[in-house]
């Protein structure tokens, strides 16, 4: 292969015990290192039980609920399905690679960078929940939230806003505040955030899972566009089809283990 | 009754002026406790660190403490022997103030950390994720908590305002110094005129009404 990988992981352990208890979570807001991890162990699985609507499905909030590779590469522009029951690892992985959970063992490097600490993949990339979290404000605060935290100039931003928002038809959604926003129309707004913060790399779990028919569509539209223009896509999914029409590679996740590539 | 309305509705001087000086204090003592009270709370909700839960239950039960003993703390500080004695605030408005900030700086710091500590995991993951920096992080944590923190400081607000024991004890009463609606009330009672004690205490009324209406306004409704 000619290209360096864009995503590079060796000898790769995740845990999800790993990540900070919940109350916690917060903490790493300031210190991404928590203190008090090994005291925690103990009292862990208690718990572990109280967020268990997030994510996807409660089984990989399960202890010791891992994903492990000895190696695995993703290279620039490619779009990469994960496929894979309930508890094999999707979400896990995706995490790790959003640089939003740490490697209890091995390394997993963006362009040569510890992921979880690289600067690019923080400008870069953009890693989407299965049910995301709008900010509490309006559609457009939203947007307009990760091109500033990116510090891009005005006028780009501005164009990147309109551009997501009708790539997804959400036109005239800008003055739409978070609670007002169905399933389908939740989930479009969090793709057109990722999409106006300039990623191209997007880390999407499970993008169409709470979409109805239509939502689904445009969501496929959008992507399969950001493919055109060159951007790369790692998303898990439960769907075949979606996988057929968008993927350019799939890695089928079995118990925490890529199966087959 | 009804000369305690009258008292209200001809604008008696003395009456309004008790109010107004209340509010005042209120005021300034809510605002003194945010200043430390805020990032004590955004400090505990949002990091980690070797005894933060001793911290908080301390606050909790700072929270739930005599108004007396807080006046009580305060006076050993303020008196003339007291380490703040040559600040000379005893019996004075500052004194009052002083006091009801020390009540008042649990009563945010608590809800702050409450508030802030109850944040979906997920918001610090997006945020994170689309780039976001220490301090916009520490930005939009308290601007995702912006209903939280205005109810942290109202209830404080209503505390304050409502508490008796901290005005009396450093305060004293003093008529058009530090007499304020709780201490006119007790101080009227005790003498037996009821027309004034009775008027202010619809004013109290009121405020608490108004506060809860706040709070009520300001409870996140069920997300969808």
């Amino acid at each position: 292969m000619s290209a360096a990988p864009l995503f590079l992981a060796r000898d790769l352990e995740l845990r999800y015990g790993s990540e900070p208890r919940r109350s916690q979570c917060l903490g790493r807001l300031l210190r991404p290192r928590g203190s008090r991890e090994t005291g925690a162990d103990a009292a862990a699985p208690r718990r572990e039980a109280a967020p268990r609507e997030l994510g996807s499905g409660a089984s990989c909030l399960r202890r010791g609920a891992a994903f492990a590779a000895e190696r695995l590469e993703v290279m620039e522009g490619e779009c990469l399905a994960l496929l894979g029951p309930n508890g094999s690892g999707k979400t896990t992985l995706l995490k790790a690679l959003g640089g939003l959970l740490k490697p209890a063992a091995g390394s997993l490097l963006f362009l040569g960078e510890e992921a979880s600490s690289s600067r690019s993949l923080r400008r870069r990339g953009v890693y989407l929940h299965q049910a995301p979290y709008i900010l509490s404000g309006s559609v457009s605060y939203n947007l307009y939230y990760g091109a500033r935290a990116r510090g891009l100039p005005r006028g780009a931003a501005d164009d990147g806003v309109r551009e997501a928002l009708s790539l997804l038809g959400l036109s005239g959604f800008e003055r739409r505040g978070h609670r007002e926003l169905s399933g389908g129309e939740a989930q479009r707004v969090a793709l057109a955030r990722a999409f106006a913060a300039g990623a191209d790399v997007l880390l999407l779990d499970e993008p169409t899972a709470s979409a109805d028919a239509a939502s689904a569509r445009l969501v496929l539209e959008a992507l399969r566009a950001r493919r055109a223009a060159g951007a790369t896509i790692v998303f898990s999914t439960h769907d075949p089809k979606l996988a057929e029409a968008l993927a350019t590679r799939t890695l089928l996740l079995e118990d925490g283990r890529a199966a087959l590539s | 009754m009804r000369e305690a309305f009258l008292l209200l509705v001809s604008g008696d001087a003395e009456t309004w002026g008790i109010v107004g000086r209340s509010l005042r204090f209120s005021f300034f003592s809510t605002l003194f406790a945010l200043v430390p009270g805020i990032p004590a709370g955004v400090a505990l909700g949002t990091r980690a660190f070797r005894g933060r839960r001793s911290l908080v239950a301390l606050l909790n039960a700072l929270m739930a403490l005599p108004t007396v003993v807080i006046g009580l703390l305060v006076y050993s500080l303020i008196s003339r022997s007291g380490p703040l004695g040559f600040l000379d605030l005893m019996y004075s408005p500052g004194g009052v103030v002083l006091g009801q900030a020390f009540l008042a700086f649990p009563v945010v710091a608590s809800l702050t950390q409450a508030g802030l500590s109850k944040l979906d995991p997920r918001f610090r993951e997006t945020i994170v994720s689309l780039g976001a920096g220490p301090w916009r992080r520490l930005a939009s944590t308290l601007f995702e908590a912006r209903a939280v923190l205005v109810a942290a400081v109202v209830t404080a607000f209503g505390r304050v305002t409502g508490e008796v024991g901290v005005s009396m004890m450093l305060g004293g009463n003093i008529r058009f110094s530090t007499r304020t609606m709780t201490t006119a009330i007790a101080l009227d009672a005790a003498k037996g005129e009821f027309e004034r004690a009775v008027s202010l205490g619809l004013v109290l009324l009121a405020i608490a009404l108004g506060v809860n209406l706040c709070l009520h306004a300001l409870s996140p409704r069920e997300a969808s």
